[in-house]
């Protein structure tokens, strides 16, 4: 009995001592805040921070290798908890969610055969891709539900997933999982900043409009009476609903899928409906914004070009100013169009809307004579974008400016200096000019230059017949583009430049750069460029060329051959080159590389599609009505009415919710 | 040598420490749903059922026997074990901070697991000598290990079957778990 206790008390005596005496000599410091910010997470070990589960990122948010905010699962205040125990500053994200990307589930679609066996996604597409034809449809196994972490996603009844955005915390777990990426992260950001792939479900007439508006999206939205979803659809991709859905020349129309049974779908009056409805409610309908950013971006150019970056880096994050020359918004709007097509108001109505949404605006201010890129980066803006318009508001603007005015630094057309040497004009050019493909008029120029005293002279052309040669100081460079400017203040310093593959690739380790103090440009006009600081310094700057559009048929440099000419077609394709740099922008202030997704829908590119429609009844397009002829005399009232409410949902009902070859059939 | 085989293949199959003993049900339904905590867990009981076995065949041969307190048996090792684990995870966690990641979760599970408790007192009723008690102490472990992995890797497939809703998870891991040792039966009369 004695032994027994003595035994066990020792036992228990000498375990516990040697315990305390381990815990001293095994210590490990553990930063107490670890554990603080780990309490705070939710601990569902989602992986949506990119770490192996909360602990993991615990560690790396209070050793500052992640982000207090990378956690996608804990509220904005739980965020900001974080931040304050680990002493950080926080860049807020806009929240994201899921959303998948395939409309039509296995029943409705193509199939190549029927699967009867896994009930996972993953194991399904080992047999041919899946069941489905379309080799990116949804295969409705739902391995993405199961993934989930909060519950959120479910399969519908047509067998597709549907996500339930109360309980979806954007940790896009499904869209690891799902193996034909069809689930993806979405919010209006990245919706704002997206470019077609060929990975994803598009609808023909989508992939034809150049400013790529969702377009089925929206017409569903007006099918269900939902307008104002529908206004903030369109508005992610061009905030002129009403300008647009006016004198649009809607290639989307074209490619409609219903033209292959009857008539396009009126996909343009649609969209003036949905506008003209914003308009009568007299609120404008804006796409909510993403938090704040610190950033501020100016805008040269108050054109359609300009406004829509201005609202869609606006609705970013960014404070966006814009700077216009004239004393009016909407350039060429009010004077290339008349009145019957686009009444004035609602030119007024769309740009006050971009007004509306906290865009800021200085008039009667030029670039190069009222203002400065010097002046701007004073006043702590980190981006300039130039979108000075095409070479009809070059022609407008040249007689409210003084002669000879270039807005940007260093660069001249031309066309004006050799005009303006036949006047006999002084011209200061510097030592160093780089001439851009202007053709033979290059040549030309190049002689002015020598004559001015220029001592070198470097022409360049993407592609030309002239043979490359280096006489008196005129070097001719073929196959070369212009990649880079740099400058200091308002000078500017030197370029880069490239040389370019046959196939206008870049070649490799060609780029280099040379001094050249003035630029012509053989285009009509003025590129559209970004200019930004340097590194780490004040003054000296460099400009950055946003990405190739889809018209593009070469990706690098400026002036790039197909674009050119797209952009200014018509106001959609300044809308799209617009949204392309408000993209561009974006990407390079985060961080990105500015550049298009590689697999980007071009012009050329082929997509799957059908060649004919079955089993749609044809129904006639709705006309819009007209006003009446004896109204017109001596007016100038808009001609064609628009439809009323239940024309235009009867209308929507004919879109065919078209994917890549499905479609909804009666 | 004979012996040790003899003893191997006893402890993994025929008198399989989960499937035939019925000891540790509580990691083998609850780390049993993905292969890779399974894993981990297996490894991390051979790991602490070889220790625990030599240290209570010491605690016994010359702590309990020589004052006949054989008696105290279940208590003392219950005390043993529970120190035991705690020192060497606070000592894997200083020194092998790689091994702690891997087995650091599973430690704590084990410390007042029945199988490993179960295998320590088998090892003295049978009266085995120290190096036997090691042989079997590993047995055992192994043994579960075996058990637990072959279950997971059954279950995750059960995920992916059409599971009528009132049996899915834990009902059907527990039919699952019937079968299986219904199949180790199998091996019962191998080795008396």
């Amino acid at each position: 009995m004695i032994e027994g206790l003595l035994v066990m008390g020792g036992l228990g005596a000498i375990l516990g001592l040697g315990l305390a005496v381990a815990s001293k000599v095994f210590y490990v410091y553990v930063d107490p805040r670890v554990e603080a910010v780990e309490e705070l997470l939710p601990g569902a070990n989602c992986g949506g921070c990119g770490f192996p589960g909360c602990s993991a990122n615990a560690e790396a948010i209070v050793a500052g290798k992640s982000s207090p905010a990378s956690c996608v699962a804990v509220s904005q205040e739980v965020i900001q908890q974080i931040a304050e125990i680990v002493g950080a500053k926080i860049e807020l994200k806009e929240p994201e969610v899921a959303k998948p990307n395939c409309k039509y589930g296995v029943f409705d679609a193509d199939r190549k055969y029927i699967y009867d066996g896994v009930k996972d996604c993953r194991a399904a597409i080992l047999i041919n891709g899946g069941e489905k034809e379309c080799p990116i449809g949804c295969l409705g196994l739902g391995t993405c539900v199961k993934a989930c972490p909060f519950g959120a996603l479910s399969i519908g009844p047509d067998r597709l997933p549907v996500v339930d955005t109360e309980l979806c915390t954007g940790c896009g777990t499904c869209e690891r999982v799902c193996p034909k990426q069809i689930i993806k992260l979405s919010s209006n950001s990245l919706a704002i900043v997206h470019e077609y792939t060929t990975e994803e479900c598009t609808a023909p007439c989508q992939r034809a409009c150049p400013a790529g508006i969702d377009i089925p999206g929206y017409i569903r939205a007006i099918r269900d009476g939902n307008y104002s979803e529908a206004l903030i659809i369109i508005k992610r991709s061009n905030p002129f609903p009403g300008v647009c859905g006016r004198i649009c020349v809607h290639p989307c129309e074209y490619e409609c899928r219903r033209n292959l049974v009857d008539e396009a779908v009126a996909i343009n009056p649609l969209k003036r409906f949905v506008s003209d409805w914003e308009r009568e409610k007299g609120v404008h309908i804006q796409v909510p914004r993403a938090p704040e950013r610190e950033e501020k971006i100016a805008i040269i150019g108050g054109g359609v070009e300009g406004l829509t970056s201005a609202y869609l880096l606006n609705r970013l994050g960014y404070e966006t100013k814009v700077y216009e020359a004239t004393s009016k918004l909407g350039g060429i709007l009010w004077l290339g169009l008349p009145e019957n097509r686009l009444p004035r108001d609602v030119i007024e109505w769309d740009i006050n809307g971009i007004l509306d949404a906290g865009v800021q605006v200085e008039l009667n201010k030029a670039l190069g004579k009222d203002i400065t890129i010097e002046s701007i980066f004073k006043e702590g803006f980190s981006a300039i974008m130039i979108a000075t318009g095409g070479w009809d508001m070059k022609m407008y603007l040249s007689s409210l400016l003084p002669n000879g005015f270039s807005p940007l630094p260093g660069v001249q057309l031309l066309l004006d200096i050799i005009l303006r040497s036949k006047k006999g004009e002084d011209i200061e050019l510097g030592d160093s000019v780089l001439i851009l493909e202007g053709g033979e008029a290059s040549l030309q120029a190049a002689a002015v230059c020598k004559e001015k005293g220029v001592k070198n002279v470097y022409v360049i052309f993407r592609d030309s017949d002239l043979a490359a040669t280096q006489k008196e100081g005129i070097e001719i460079l073929n196959h070369t583009v212009l990649t880079k400017m740099g400058g200091v203040g308002n000078k500017l310093k030197e370029v880069e430049i490239c040389e370019i593959t046959e196939e206008g690739k870049e070649k490799e380790g060609s780029r280099r750069v040379i001094q050249v103090d003035t630029i012509l440009m053989g285009a009509g006009r003025f590129p559209e460029l970004i200019y930004v600081l340097k590194q780490d310094s004040e003054t000296e700057w460099e400009t950055v060329s946003p990405y190739a559009g889809p018209e593009a048929e070469q990706e690098i440099g400026i002036f790039r051959p197909g674009e050119v000419i797209a952009d200014y077609k018509a106001a959609v394709e300044a809308i799209g080159a617009g949204r392309r740099m408000t993209a561009s922008i974006h990407n390079f202030l985060r961080g990105l590389p500015v550049e298009a997704p590689k697999n980007m829908l071009k012009k050329y590119t082929q997509v799957l599609d059908v060649e004919d429609v079955q089993g749609v009844k044809p129904v006639p397009r709705k006309r819009m009505p007209k006003r009446k002829e004896n109204e017109l005399e001596d007016s100038f009232l808009e001609i064609e009415l628009g439809y009323t409410e239940a024309e235009a949902r009867e209308e929507a009902q004919r879109c065919l919710q078209c994917g890549l070859i499905c479609y909804r059939k009666n | 040598m004979e012996s040790y085989i003899v003893l191997v293949i006893s402890c993994i199959f025929v008198n399989n420490i989960l499937l035939m003993q019925y000891l540790g049900n509580c990691p083998f339904l609850g780390v049993s749903k993905r292969m890779e905590t399974a894993v981990g867990m297996a490894m991390a009981v051979i790991f602490v059922l070889v220790m625990a076995g030599a240290v209570t065949w010491v605690v016994n041969y010359y702590i309990l026997k020589p004052y006949d307190l054989e008696y105290l048996r279940t208590l003392s090792f219950i005390l043993v074990i529970a120190s035991l684990v705690q020192l060497v995870e606070m000592f894997l966690k200083k020194n092998i901070p790689a091994l702690y990641a891997g087995l650091g979760i599973y430690l704590p599970l084990i410390t007042t697991n029945c199988a490993v408790l179960g295998v320590c007192l088998i090892n003295m009723k049978e009266e085995y000598d120290f190096i036997h008690t090691l042989v079997s102490s590993f047995s055992y472990a192994a043994g579960f290990g075996l058990a637990l992995v072959l279950f997971a890797a059954i279950r995750e497939r059960i995920l992916l079957a059409r599971v009528p809703k009132p049996l899915q998870d834990t009902s059907i891991g527990l039919v699952t778990a019937g079968m299986l040792s219904l199949a180790f039966f199998g091996f019962k009369g191998m080795i008396h």
